[in-house]
């Protein structure tokens, strides 16, 4: 699977665009999050690796911005199990087992567009990096 | 029965009674953990019989921190004035080639990202690090430049010399601003949306030994990874409150990076994190009882951060216990709490500490003198006086949300101000107009306030820094703002007129 990030604009929010394309393409598109309003919004989603030129293209024919989010690695090398990162983390995607190591829950994470627990580890141990060398053509 | 009644049971032992056990093989060690359990289930009096020495542990941000180097001397000599190790300004407080790498000082090239912290750990590591020097010359150190590169094999003598580590306990910060802001208590979310705290309760060595019975100078302890020594009471050493602290000293070269961490903190600089673990003889039935302390029973303030002031507000009083069960109480609020410091490594320090001795590595020390117990930890004596936001503030002009645009128009004028603090029948803030928005809506024709008023406010306390409040103002580029108490009410306004004046003067 990969994630996606999609924009939507002021102009672009109020249509649903979404569920066309999954009904045009076929595609199971599965909603992350979403933060929308009149003002536009954005909504991160997971579709299969094998699909993603096909509705990135399908979007961006749309007016609809379309990104790669980065993904959020821990290095357990680096990591001191300090815990600072615990508390940041809005949809608990990192936790203390009971020998106060730290478990990072992947599946969990939302990912670069929200990485509020990066800047705040002290052994610089949390980077985002790119999902397995996916790279989108001309960005918008 | 009759045995126990011909040998009367001792109720002390001697530190070279344990060490002589220790020889034999037959000492009984117990982390402070697990004595916390066997006081629990057995009690004081069996604890004290059964075990001869508790370990602690905590591994934690220690800024106060660093390491004394000797380089030796190249050829022709050099009087060090300036150096630099990896980029990071390194202290030259001695003679020719002795120098103290301070943890918190940060890279030249890679500011709040690398620094003195970092350079212990990748010498501590065994990785060559590139020094670079500069001196005005003398007639017997005629060299004024140098560079080379170096590991901690070509160094005469590479000690950790820490002058305050291992705090008995500390605040749970938490940030009450409207921002984000980063501390050397990590990041701190606005509106207080989570807490941080540091230090390992029940396993910090300080806490098992509160009176100093045992810990004092000369004290054999596990640093960095090796055996150390505690050479006194680190600075602001305050055991009367439970603020107690030790300067400490051990061979980095000895030293492993699992307990010896350079440290990045965001926006505020670099640190070390320290591993130190202190083994508590247990002498008297006095500290069986002192060792089995509980979470629970360690106490610390959560700390209003958002307040940029010494003397920070006290939000509320929280135990070890909830610190670590991962969220804190304030008000009727829950708030999310993360520790700073490893427990992870507190535990497995005060283990290792336990193994050395079980395994006959490690000898106990009696300590040669005592640590203070009355020293007190004062403030900083001011000769300048600092200006706070009470001092320059003003009546506010306000207007309530129901007046009209026109009325509004007139008291500007009567007034001569630019700002009007619209406020509720309490007097609390809801929102403020400026002269130039009322110009605008008159010219629009607008008469209701309510279509102009603008209600995200940005404010300011009294009891605030002026230096503070004037640096807010700049970020948003705005030129006033009302001045509130904790309960949102208006006690006067402060604008960026009055704060020139006021820094024009000094
Ligand atoms: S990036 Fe956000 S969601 Fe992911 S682990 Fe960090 S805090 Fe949690
Ligand atoms: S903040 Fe960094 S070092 Fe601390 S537990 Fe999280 S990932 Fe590990």
């Amino acid at each position: 699977m990969v994630r996606i990030l999609l924009k939507f604009s002021e102009q672009t929010v109020e249509q649903p665009i979404v569920s066309q394309i999954i009904l045009d393409l076929k595609v199971p598109l599965n909603i992350l999050t979403a933060y929308v309003n009149s003002k536009g919004g954005e909504v991160l989603a997971e579709i299969p690796d094998e699909a993603l030129e096909k509705v990135v293209a399908a979007f961006r024919m749309r007016n609809v911005t379309v990104s790669l989010p980065k993904l959020i690695e821990v290095d357990t090398e680096k990591c001191i199990s300090c815990g600072s990162c615990v508390a940041l983390c809005p949809v608990e995607a990192i936790t203390l087992d009971e020998e106060y190591s730290v478990v990072f829950d992947k599946e969990k994470c939302v990912g670069s567009t929200c990485s509020a627990c990066v800047d705040a580890c002290p052994a610089r141990a949390i980077k985002s990096v790119k999902q397995n060398n996916h790279e989108l053509h001309s960005s918008r | 029965m009759e045995e126990k009644a011909l040998k009367p049971q001792k109720n002390t032992r001697t530190i070279e009674e344990i060490n002589q056990k220790i020889r034999n093989g037959d000492v009984q060690v117990l982390t402070a953990e697990e004595m916390k359990k066997l006081v629990e289930s057995s009690g004081v009096e069996v604890a004290f019989r059964e075990v001869d020495v508790v370990t602690t542990g905590t591994f934690g941000a220690m800024c106060s921190s660093g390491a004394i180097v000797n380089i030796g001397h190249p050829d022709p000599p050099i009087k060090l004035e300036n150096a630099w190790m990896n980029d990071v300004p390194i202290c030259h407080p001695g003679a020719a080639v002795d120098l103290y790498i301070g943890a918190s000082a940060m890279s030249t090239t890679q500011p709040y990202e690398y620094g003195g912290g970092h350079l212990i750990e990748d010498l501590v590591a065994g990785k060559e690090v590139e020094l670079k020097a500069n001196s005005y010359g003398t007639d017997c150190y005629p060299r004024t430049q140098v560079k080379t590169n170096l590991t901690k094999d070509d160094l005469n003598q590479f000690y950790l010399l820490n002058f305050r580590n291992c705090y008995q306990h500390y605040n749970c910060a938490v940030n009450s601003r409207d921002e984000t802001i980063y501390t050397y208590m990590g990041k701190l979310l606005p509106r207080m949306r989570n807490a941080t705290f540091s230090g390992a309760g029940e396993l910090n060595p300080l806490m098992n030994d509160p009176d100093y019975e045992t810990i004092g100078i000369g004290t054999r302890i596990f640093l960095g990874g090796t055996q150390g020594y505690v050479i006194g009471e680190g600075t602001q050493h305050e055991a009367s409150s439970l603020n107690g602290t030790l300067m400490v000293r051990g061979n980095a070269k000895k030293m492993s990076p699992e307990f010896l961490r350079g440290a990045a903190f965001t926006r505020y600089g670099t640190t070390l994190y320290v591993g130190l673990g202190i083994p508590i003889p247990i002498l008297n039935e006095g500290l069986a009882r002192k060792t089995a302390i509980r979470d629970e029973e360690i106490f610390t303030n959560v700390v209003d951060y958002g307040v940029p002031r010494r003397d920070r507000p006290k939000l509320a009083r929280v135990s070890y216990k909830e610190l670590k069960s991962g969220g804190v109480t304030v008000g009727d609020r829950r708030i999310r709490v993360s520790s700073l410091s490893s427990l992870k490594k507190a535990r497995k320090i005060a283990g290792t500490l336990k193994d050395w001795i079980v395994q006959g590595e490690f000898f106990l020390s009696a300590p040669v003198e005592r640590l203070p117990l009355d020293g007190v930890f004062k403030s900083m004596k001011q000769t300048e006086a600092i200006v706070f936001v009470v001092n320059v503030m003003q009546k506010a002009v306000t207007c309530r949300e129901t007046d009209a645009v026109s009325a509004i128009a007139k008291r500007i004028v009567t007034k001569s101000v630019n700002h009007i603090v619209v406020v509720d029948e309490q007097g609390k803030l809801t929102g403020i107009v400026t002269s130039w928005d009322i110009t605008r809506a008159l010219a629009e024709g607008k008469d209701a306030l309510a279509e102009i008023v603008t209600r995200h406010v940005f404010t300011a306390k009294p009891d605030e820094p002026l230096e503070t409040a004037s640096k807010r103002l700049a970020q948003h580029n705005i030129s006033a703002l009302p001045v509130i108490d904790n309960k949102n009410k208006v006690l006067g306004i402060v604008t960026s007129e009055d704060i020139s004046k006021q820094l024009g003067r000094k």
